[in-house]
């Protein structure tokens, strides 16, 4: 009897032993890279007689994860998203001075702990328009399934973000309000 | 005296027994909550009382840290050496994705200012051509209702000639207003290659219709304009003056609905 306890007792002692080697792996986690997969990127603009939504799937992105820290970038082409209607893109371009300026960039980093969570909450720092516009705390929801991580989200940008004059249709401008889905597959690489 | 200690052989080993947990308990106490410095000590201390090792040539730590380490299925955490050799720490940190790591092509990325001078200009003009087209449409809609009152009512023996001179200068206003817009539209400048999708499309295929229209219409009806005058039926291809001027206004008007398509008002959506 008393043996038995001798046992249960070394058995309950064992993961104790062990629980300093995992709070090891936690502080100290390896280099990693990624690299966007899939994605779209989505605008939608609204005006009293049309709600347009304009669509790109030409975004890049790169990762880089040091010390704990990863730091991420995306781009895409301004002149890539399509709207459906070749003369309201060129408009599009025109107004977000997109010759000047023409790729769309987002920043953000997020600490390496957390890239597995189901929701990942970024402070982007955008690059659009040849002006830099903060949005903190906008949250992603995200699926895993193997090594895709699966992403998306809509980030809140708005014409007077980006210092951008609301384009006008019949004499009646846009609203501001230009929300991005975003939706995107991230993979170790 | 063998009694007493048979009786006690029991306690003992419970003493015993608690003592060896205890001891498994303290050991990997240096070890929990370990910071990286407190590792290094501790690794120190342990090291002070061994032989000394063979030196690697390249250690695990720098190894890992290095990016080409850190492949696509290196995703399993490798545990790092607690080390204190400054020249590891020393080593680079990898930096932050720039643009040119994404592969993007330099001309993807190139600002272009005449492209762009190019854009502000085409955008001017064909703003200006949007708003002419809509202010044409008043003096159109005053010829449309006005040719009511042109021809002349032989039944009754009216002349009608006042109502057709103001047929005929609103027609005339529609015509000179229509070619001011069209002039801003074939004066923009290219800015584009790529073939029209969407909308805009229809728009420019309709030029084709309504474009022509724009020159019969006034000729036509300046043939029955005289014929009108000279007190006679209007006849021949002149009588196809008012079918050609309607089928202009119908094309016309497509045309701008078809660039603003599809139009969503409110909760419905054509």
């Amino acid at each position: 009897m008393k043996t038995t306890l001798l046992c249960a007792l070394l058995l309950l002692a064992l993961p104790l032993r062990a629980r300093p080697d995992q709070s090891q792996t936690d502080q100290s986690q390896p280099d990693q890279s990624w690299s966007l997969g899939q994605s779209t990127l989505t605008y939608h603009m609204s005006h009293p007689i049309h709600e347009v939504d304009g669509v790109s799937h030409a975004a890049r992105g790169k990762g880089v994860c040091h010390a704990g820290q990863c730091d991420f970038l995306v781009a895409a082409p301004v002149k890539s998203f399509d709207s459906g209607d070749s003369n309201r893109d060129l408009h599009m371009l025109q107004t977000t001075r997109g010759a000047e300026f023409p790729v769309v960039t987002v920043r953000f980093r997020l600490p390496q702990s957390t890239l597995n969570q189901p929701t990942l909450d970024c402070d982007l720092e955008i690059q659009f328009a040849g002006t830099t516009a903060h949005y903190p705390h906008v949250a992603f929801h995200q699926t895993i399934e193997g090594p895709a991580h699966h992403i998306t989200g809509v980030i809140p940008s708005t014409l007077t973000d980006f210092k951008i004059a609301a384009p006008t249709f019949l004499t009646v401008p846009i609203k501001n309000e230009i929300p991005v889905r975003v939706d995107m597959t991230w993979s170790p690489s | 005296m063998a009694k007493l200690l048979r009786a006690r052989i029991p306690a003992v080993r419970i003493v015993l027994a608690g003592a060896g947990v205890l001891v498994l308990l303290s050991l990997p106490a240096p070890l929990a909550g370990q910071s990286a410095a407190s590792v290094s000590n501790v690794a120190e201390a342990d090291l002070l009382s061994l032989p000394e090792a063979p030196i690697p040539v390249q250690s695990s730590t720098s190894e890992s840290s290095s990016p080409e380490a850190s492949s696509a299925g290196d995703q399993t955490p490798t545990p790092q050496t607690p080390t204190s050799n400054p020249s590891q720490a020393a080593q680079p940190q990898p930096a932050p994705p720039s643009l040119g790591d994404l592969g993007l092509s330099p001309s993807q990325t190139k600002p272009d200012p005449d492209l762009q001078a190019r854009l502000d200009r085409h955008t001017r003009m064909l703003r200006i051509h949007q708003r002419l087209g809509l202010i044409t449409l008043a003096p159109l809609a005053g010829a449309c209702i006005t040719s009511a009152f042109a021809p002349p009512d032989l039944k009754k023996g009216k002349d009608n000639a006042t109502g057709r001179d103001i047929h005929l200068g609103l027609g005339a206003a529609s015509v000179t207003m229509y070619a001011f817009t069209a002039s801003y539209a074939i004066r923009a400048p290219r800015v584009s290659d790529q073939p029209a999708r969407g909308g805009i499309k229809l728009h420019k295929y309709l030029i084709w219709v309504h474009g022509p229209g724009m020159i019969l219409t006034p000729i036509l009806g300046a043939m029955a304009y005289d014929q009108a005058n000279n007190g006679e039926k209007v006849h021949g291809i002149a009588s196809a003056h008012a079918a050609v001027a309607w089928t202009t206004v119908a094309a016309y008007g497509a045309a701008i609905v078809a660039v603003s398509w599809p139009i969503h008002v409110a909760s419905w959506k054509l």
